[in-house]
């Protein structure tokens, strides 16, 4: 059975995927379908959702329209949380990769930084960093991967210490290739499966570090963001909840797509692994 | 006489283990004259892949020497060392593990070319089936993925790489062993014709004294890390000396039917 039709008999994966594909949907469409300022004020303030058909999700305090800004809000979780993931597995792979086959003084320099950057709380050390830097959107997704890469560190060394006793490491060495080729051509590519397997926490992980940055206001302020929209419905909680609660409950099936879809590929190649 | 091409002397590798030194090898020498196939033999344990693997720098001696082409071996380093390797290379029991599990088999072969500067980037694959062919393959195998050939084809291209640098020795640690009979004999035919053609020594490493009766000139039997006795290898192997030699000759029940 091919990987995919096994990924497709997963009903988890399946939910996974779809609720992947609506937010991708949502976050390239935003542009088309509400050009112009999500920020801009649209209609009467704090309208509940269902009551006016232009407005289906209703206004917030300023009357900015609650559906636009949850799909302009989807561009800024995803990509956040994609570019801080995809960062924190580069620089884990490569830091990792490095202590690993270097050993020796390099290892332990590497490693006893990792433990530096995870001794310390993973949020703290990003709300630090942006409070010191400033918000912008690249600033927040260097300090959440600031706090998310000692994990792919540590899963990547312990592979690579494996794998560099293996005779085509040796080969390689024989037939004179430089020790940084061998690091990141021959050894990187094969220790790379586990690593990867990390991916869907840390992108969920990166999601919702995202969400409470901005709920702190140390987002971009620029943007819109989900975790933002939460802040803002927060004043006034008793009276328009709605305003929390769907930000929130986008926020939810996000993290829950994010996870149950990278399951499900971690689950079938997994399988295909074992099998070959 | 000219000097040899490699001389080991007083090799010593010692491994800690549980508070007791053992010496995997121990006070070691043996040379290899050009153009010369010197096996390896004696039991699991006795130190003949260590030695290879010391032979080739891919672990560091506690004490000795080893002359390669009139030069310090084990005084080179770094980018010289990385250089002096195209001379000497080495070939590996299980042609699996030997290879990157995600190479194809033209790169594989790229590699060596690509890293001494034997080729240019346009000129490399013309020389990918050249070497192919000249360990019996058809070049069509270049694209596919190392494990996706057969065990024999492995090796060849496992012997195809080692000789794209133009070695002049090359190390088999237990090159033959992993393969089946028939295959065996085709792979130890294919050795002696590179050896005849391009005069590369071999120092062969085996366990199989009916397989290095067929290919070596001289032989060395080592016991628990020291060398139990050598010589020419048919003498050796007809009237051995010492205690292990014998029992590797009794071990060896089809040399009674392959003798002369």
């Amino acid at each position: 059975m091919s990987p995919l039709r096994r990924f497709l008999r997963m009903p988890e994966a399946l939910a996974g995927t779809a609720i992947l594909a609506v937010l991708f949907a949502m976050a390239l469409a935003a542009p088309l379908i509400f050009p112009g300022d999500p920020q801009a004020i649209a209609g009467p303030a704090l309208l509940p959702p269902f009551q006016d058909w232009s407005l289906p999700l209703g206004t917030d305090r300023l009357g900015r329209d609650v559906l636009a800004e949850l799909f302009h809000g989807a561009r800024t979780s995803l990509a956040v949380g994609l570019a801080a993931a995809a960062a924190a597995l580069a620089v884990g792979a490569i830091v990792g990769t490095l202590a690993g086959f270097a050993g020796g003084l390099v290892d332990d320099v590497l490693m006893r930084i990792t433990d530096a950057f995870q001794t310390v709380p993973s949020f703290l050390l990003a709300l630090a960093f942006v409070s010191a830097v400033g918000p912008s959107l690249g600033v927040v997704v260097v300090a959440i991967a600031l706090g998310a890469w000692t994990g792919p560190a540590r899963v990547a060394r312990a592979e690579v210490l494996s794998i560099r006793e293996r005779d085509f490491v040796a080969g390689a060495r024989v037939i004179g290739m430089h020790p940084l080729e061998i690091a990141f051509r021959e050894i990187l590519p094969n220790a790379l499966p586990p690593v990867l397997a990390l991916s869907s926490v840390i992108v969920a992980a990166a999601i919702l570090t995202e969400a409470a940055l901005s709920f702190l206001g140390l987002g971009d302020p620029n943007r819109v963001t989900w975790g933002g929209m939460i802040a803002e419905g927060r004043a006034v909680l008793r009276t328009a909840p709605f305003l929390s609660i769907i930000p929130g409950v986008a926020l939810v099936l996000t993290v829950l797509g994010v996870y149950l879809a990278g399951e499900g590929v971690i689950e079938t190649t997994a399988v295909r692994r074992s099998l070959s | 006489m000219s000097s040899p091409l490699l001389s080991v002397s007083g090799l010593t590798k010692r491994y800690r283990r549980g508070g007791k030194t053992i010496a995997a090898v121990d006070n070691v020498s043996f040379h290899i004259e050009p153009g010369e196939t010197l096996a390896l033999a004696g039991p699991s344990g006795s130190g003949k892949s260590t030695i290879a693997r010391l032979v080739l720098r891919l672990v560091q001696p506690d004490a000795g020497d080893i002359q390669f082409k009139g030069e310090d071996f084990l005084a080179l380093g770094g980018a010289t060392l990385r250089a002096r390797r195209a001379r000497l290379q080495m070939v590996f029991q299980d042609p699996l593990a030997a290879f990157n599990p995600r190479a194809t088999v033209a790169r594989v072969l790229d590699d060596p070319l690509r890293i001494h500067g034997i080729a240019s980037r346009s000129e490399r694959p013309r020389r990918i089936a050249a070497l192919l062919e000249r360990v019996g393959l058809s070049p069509d195998l270049a694209p596919r993925a190392i494990h996706e050939i057969s065990g024999g084809q492995r090796q060849r291209v496992a012997i195809a790489r080692a000789i794209a640098t133009k070695p002049s020795l090359i190390v088999l640690d237990e090159a033959v062993s992993a393969l089946d009979v028939s295959v065996r004999g085709q792979i130890l035919r294919l050795l002696l014709d590179l050896q005849r053609e391009e005069r590369i020594a071999y120092l062969f490493i085996s366990h199989d004294l009916g397989v290095v009766r067929a290919i070596a000139h001289r032989l060395v039997i080592l016991d628990a890390g020291t060398i139990a006795e050598s010589g020419d290898a048919r003498t050796v192997i007809d009237a051995p000396q010492s205690a292990i030699g014998k029992a590797l000759v009794v071990a060896a029940p089809k040399l009674d039917r392959t003798g002369p």
